[in-house]
């Protein structure tokens, strides 16, 4: 029976999760994918609807992680086989190469500022861009370099002036085995590209993006230094648009998400009031089928953003953008519900909400962990109301988004990493007194 | 509503959460304000049967489909169009132009027979003759359909 | 390959030009359209309007007679399509409208068994008969026509009726393009012509018209290429109404994509058939004879 546990994904959930268990005496591996935990949290400026600084809140539990004496953090790395059961699961992680020393580099970034190449910064949503040799991003957990080699042109230059000689171009990939007694699965959530519904035009009209972009244009740790610019030329937007639902909520078969993902309302009000805040000039339009506030604080924030900021919230729902392809502005026909007949209004920037998806990877991932998905692809639940938080393998627990739309916000991904903490620890607990 | 739903093509009604993206994209409704497929959508959701059962209303729809594809809940109002239409009919209103079609179908078995100058042409210019119809066939089906009263009760 | 040809009301009767084409290019291509004796109007929007099962039941008669001559039903005509492929998949589908659509055709001989399919004639070319094919039998390019295509609204929607198959839209680009001519984008390309109120309600028909015209003008469009024959009197006639009405002209002849292909072919088209167009073709006719 090992007193080890993996957790899967370095997003708030499995931080929290990670947290708890540590502190509780277990030992953590915490294996995330990406060169930095943080997850979808750390991608946002402000949280709803305190409008909290997002980073704020996480940095100093992504730092907890990488610094607590129960938890080895595994990052740049993926699952790569699975056996055994409850109390004692045999794993096979593998580390991907960064081709950089995790142990000498001491992020000091004079690698990322002289690498000749550039790439798109996908912590950034592919706006703007990041060096081949970089730092994800700011905070990044651990702060150490990765190469991309891909983009890499293999020029040396990083390798001759790393001050700590960290940067290590023949790294292998190396394999970690791991001995544990439960797993839990964290691994958050993807949005739907939006490219899949082409009357918005979304990838052909330069100024309509989608929300995961208008976050990291309002960071200000992001590609504009939080200054909200249209896409097209740089220009500052006066007339925003958010599109509600765009994928979500759609019985229709080939977009596959009828459900609704729970918290675009939220953040869409969130976001608005945000740029009202960045540019109190601007006209923020919210266009929408039903505003699904709920829980403490959200109607109260939706009215706010009515009465205080001015946001203008209509209930109609465009089925179509057109551009203007000389001004890249953008035209959207709706329904007006007042007058019952079909206007149309210019915008300079358009910000479609889509729906929440499972992470990609994750039909691998749950076939070598032996788990289920349901049929949109989140973690089936083994008793979705009497042991939510199962997955369907004994010893395998799931929290945050991957288990579905019923999670509402950060708070929730966080109360959910606490109780799947708790659910370890009694397996673990039970498997030790047989 | 139930009236609608159980008519053939009209099931969809039932599904309406009225959104609004059907009458955003609806071509018709871009041109003029009569037509409005979100509002007739609420109208028989609303019961307002002889409102939604007009000589005028349902007949502005092209069956384009644009609608019905992009309703997010499958509320198909285009076909919802055509089982409006059905029971309109049934009242014995029907627009002109639909009407001389009909007429035509029944007496021809075609909506629309070959202009002069058509006919002209083809013997002109060596098509062959217009493919036969078997009127006498159609005459049977649509007498078993009760077609034919259904249009005797329009003017 | 060989069909049953199902040539509709409108062409036969309006469009003879049109057909004519098809007879042409057909057998250029390895098509044999077989004429479908006493079929009868396929049921298009407006009779589908008044009475369901009068819909189906005449549906039903010609994909009966295509039955029995053991041959799928080719259309030229997006109606024709629409109402011939719906029928056909709701009888195929379901039992007891099935049961209830036989009741009727029994008085006329006939037994709907679902054993053929509908398809239509641009799809015939793509899938059938293929691109390359279709481009070896190319004598005349039309190079730098910049041609709007009119697919029509129910070449491809509803989208669940003609789901999985690749064809529609694609397939008609693909087959303007193999003439050498290109098929520009335009915003408006998916939207409804306005064609099936003329003779309903013809201003809304034409204001509807007018949206997809100065699209296309907008897109720098030279040329439109139809399918449907709705589509093409809407736009070719229509043109003419729209400067009669509201004075703006757009120049934009109209061809049906089988007499495109027919002139690229190397085929003329004669002089009646020329002076059916309302809008002058000259200057399409100019780029091919140009060579």
């Amino acid at each position: 029976m090992q007193k080890s546990v993996l957790v899967i994904g370095g997003g708030v959930a499995g931080i929290q999760a990670s947290l708890d268990l540590a502190n509780r005496g277990f030992r953590v591996h915490l294996v995330e994918k990406n060169p930095s935990i943080g997850g979808r949290m750390a991608q946002l400026d402000k949280t709803f609807p305190t409008m909290d600084c997002s980073m704020c809140i996480l940095a100093p539990k992504m730092i907890e992680c990488s610094h607590h004496p129960n938890v080895q953090l595994l990052s740049y790395s993926e699952i790569r086989e699975v056996n055994g059961s409850a109390g004692n699961f045999k794993v096979k992680v593998l580390k991907k190469p960064r081709y950089v020393d995790e142990k000498k580099c001491t992020g000091c970034g004079i690698c990322s500022e002289n690498c000749p190449t550039e790439a798109p910064n996908e912590f950034d949503e592919n706006i703007g861009a990041r060096k081949a040799i970089y730092m994800p991003f700011p905070q990044a957990v651990p702060r150490v370099a990765v190469i991309d080699k891909e983009s890499c042109v293999e020029c040396g230059l990083c390798e001759k002036i790393c001050p700590a000689g960290a940067v290590n171009r023949e790294q292998q990939p190396e394999e970690v085995k791991l001995d544990v007694g439960a797993i839990v699965v964290a691994t958050g959530f993807d949005m739907f590209d939006p490219s899949a519904i082409p009357q918005y035009g979304y990838g052909r009209f330069k100024n309509v993006i989608s929300a995961m972009e208008l976050e990291r244009l309002l960071c200000a740790s992001g590609p504009t230094g939080g200054h909200l610019i249209r896409p097209s030329e740089g220009k500052k937007p006066r007339h925003i648009a958010f599109i509600q639902c765009v994928g979500s909520r759609d019985r229709r078969e080939w977009i596959g998400h009828p459900y609704c993902s729970s918290i675009c309302c939220k953040y869409a009000v969130k976001d608005a009031v945000l740029i009202k805040e960045h540019e109190p000039n601007s006209h923020v339009t919210i266009f929408y089928i039903d505003m699904r506030a709920f829980g403490r604080g959200f109607q109260e924030f939706v009215n706010r953003a009515k009465s205080e900021f001015g946001i203008e919230f209509i209930r109609s729902n465009p089925g179509e953008i057109s551009e203007d392809s000389k001004t890249n502005d953008l035209l959207i026909p709706f329904e007006d519900p007042v007058t019952r007949t079909v206007q149309s209004i210019h915008f300079d920037l358009v910000v479609l909400c889509p729906a929440l998806v499972p992470s990609k990877g994750m039909p691998e991932l749950a076939k070598t962990l032996g788990i289920e998905l349901d049929n949109y692809g989140f973690v089936r639940l083994e008793d979705s109301v009497r042991r939510p938080l199962d997955t369907t393998v004994h010893g395998i627990f799931c929290c945050g988004y991957c288990v579905g739309p019923k999670t509402g916000d950060i708070p929730d991904s966080i109360t959910q990493g606490s109780a799947t903490a708790a659910l370890v620890a009694e397996v673990l607990a039970s498997k030790e007194a047989q | 509503m139930h009236e609608v739903a159980n008519t053939p093509r009209g099931r969809g009604v039932l599904a309406c959460i009225q959104c609004g993206r059907c009458t955003s994209s609806c071509p018709v409704a871009r041109v003029t304000e009569e037509h409005n497929p979100r509002k007739l959508m609420e109208m028989i959701i609303l019961g307002l049967r002889s409102d939604v059962l007009s000589e005028r209303l349902p007949w502005y729809c092209l069956s384009c489909f644009t609608c019905l594809d992009r309703c997010p809940q499958g509320g198909d109002v285009g076909e919802v169009m055509f089982a409006i239409r059905n029971l309109t009919v049934r009242e014995g209103k029907i627009p002109e132009g639909v009407l001389i079609q009909a007429k035509s179908l029944f007496e021809n078995g075609r909506v629309v027979t070959a202009s002069r100058m058509a006919l002209i042409q083809r013997e002109k210019y060596g098509l062959n003759e217009e493919p036969s119809v078997d009127v006498e066939a159609v005459r049977q089906i649509l007498k078993k359909t009760r077609f034919d009263k259904l249009i005797s009760k329009g003017k | 390959m060989k069909y049953a040809f199902f040539a509709g009301c409108l062409i036969p009767a309006r469009e003879p030009q049109y057909e004519n084409s098809v007879q042409k290019i057909a057998p250029k291509l390895g098509i044999e359209l077989v004429a479908m004796k006493g079929v009868n109007c396929c049921a298009p929007f407006s009779i589908q309007s008044l009475d369901h099962t009068s819909w189906l039941a005449l549906a039903a008669r010609n994909l009966c007679l295509a039955e029995e001559m053991r041959l799928n039903i080719v259309t030229l005509c997006n109606d024709c399509y629409e109402s011939l492929l719906m029928a056909n998949t709701i009888l195929k589908e379901n039992k007891e409208t099935r049961d209830e659509v036989n009741n009727i055709l029994v008085d006329v001989d006939l037994e709907f068994k679902g054993k053929i399919d509908v398809k239509i004639f641009s799809d015939v070319l793509y899938e059938d008969v293929g691109l390359e094919k279709v481009k070896n039998a190319i004598k005349r390019p039309f190079n730098g026509l910049r041609v709007a295509v009119q697919p029509g609204c129910h070449l491809s929607k509803p989208k669940r009726l003609h789901f999985g198959q690749r064809m529609g839209v694609l397939a008609l680009d693909e087959l303007v393009e193999a003439t050498g001519a290109t098929s520009i984008p335009y915003e408006r390309k998916e939207a409804c012509c306005g064609g099936p109120l003329r003779g309903i309600n013809d201003e809304v028909a034409l204001r509807v018209a007018k949206q997809k015209l100065d699209s296309m003008k907008a897109a720098g469009a030279d040329s439109i290429v139809t399918v449907c024959p709705f589509c093409y009197l809407e736009l070719d006639m229509g043109q003419i109404e729209i400067k009669r009405h509201v004075k703006e002209e757009y120049d934009l002849p109209v061809l049906s994509f089988a007499e495109l292909l027919r002139i690229a072919m190397g085929m003329n088209l004669e002089d009646w058939e020329i002076k059916t167009h309302r809008i002058p073709i000259t200057k399409i006719l100019n780029i091919v004879e140009a060579k």
